[in-house]
């Protein structure tokens, strides 16, 4: 898989092998939004004061509609990005305008939090590399959040150097 | 303006401020209503509030510091620093002062997805 910075101000990618091209299209989800675990991890409380729920209330009144809103934007620019996805010699390949850099590590992340949630991982299970065989969900989510991270990573970087 | 990642959080700043700004006259209006308000509670509202950072195994630390280098706009020293601190003591203490601001911030460090609080200083 390589990644590289083209011209025309767009990020591409090539060579990905059909089963990361599988996960990088699960990027914008389904992820279980109902899961407590997961809304809980996306949207935090802004206290854990004593005495503080009138921020807490208005937290959830005022200020998580607008996250919702802004994750969700950042998850339907990755999919629409996705829908570039082609198939060339040696794998798959797509690119996307470097201005959406920041939408897709605001999607990474969400699906990186919302596995590690879902699946209540913690930093004994991340501390280790990606499991060396997928024998359950569980594995396929570690290895996700392996493979996610290494996209963001490559993201940080190029919004470093910008 | 120069930390806000994009349009759609300085507008979102933008509409906290102003209600930062009624509460804030409603708070002083409540205090002119009852005379004699003792030395401890004015020291109370006195006090800084801290935003704090926490832990969490899924976050890189090369977003944390970036996305702390952004909001804070520190050095990537200053930033790397603080990443460290909540890596390995589980919390840091990245802002404190007034708390309509900490609001802001924690506000941001959430759009961000960072496990961030406000808190009293001291608490």
């Amino acid at each position: 898989m390589e990644f590289s910075r083209m011209s025309g101000n767009r990020l591409g990618l090539r060579e990905i092998p059909p089963l990361l091209a599988g996960l990088m299209r699960q990027i914008p989800g389904p992820f279980d939004q109902d899961c407590k675990a997961v809304e809980e991890r996306l949207f935090p409380r802004p206290s854990h004061s004593p005495g503080e729920e009138a921020l807490r209330e208005d937290w959830k009144a005022h200020v998580e509609p607008d996250l919702h809103a802004l994750f969700l934007s950042a998850r339907q620019v990755v999919e629409a990005d996705l829908r570039g996805f082609r198939e060339e010699e040696g794998g798959f390949a797509l690119d996307f305008p470097a201005g959406h850099a920041e939408s897709w590590l605001n999607a990474l992340n969400q699906a990186r939090l919302s596995l590690a949630a879902q699946h209540h991982l913690d930093e004994a299970d991340l501390s280790q590399p990606g499991p060396m065989a997928i024998l359950n969900e569980r594995d396929l989510a570690k290895f996700q959040i392996h493979f996610y991270a290494a996209l963001q990573q490559w993201l940080v970087e190029i919004l470093d150097l910008a | 303006m120069l930390l806000c990642p994009s349009t759609e959080i300085c507008f979102k700043e933008l509409t906290r401020d102003v209600r930062g700004y009624f509460n804030g006259l409603l708070g002083m209006a409540k205090t002119k209503e009852v005379p004699g308000s003792s030395t401890r509670d004015q020291t109370a509202l006195a006090q800084p509030w801290n935003v704090v950072v926490h832990n969490d195994p899924v976050n890189l630390m090369v977003y944390v510091t970036m996305v702390f280098r952004r909001v804070f706009g520190f050095s990537r020293e200053k930033a790397e620093t603080h990443m460290l601190e909540v890596h390995q003591k589980g919390r840091s203490i990245v802002w404190s002062g007034a708390r309509e601001r900490a609001e802001l911030y924690v506000q941001q460090l959430h759009s961000h997805l960072l496990l961030a609080t406000v808190e009293r200083d001291g608490t």
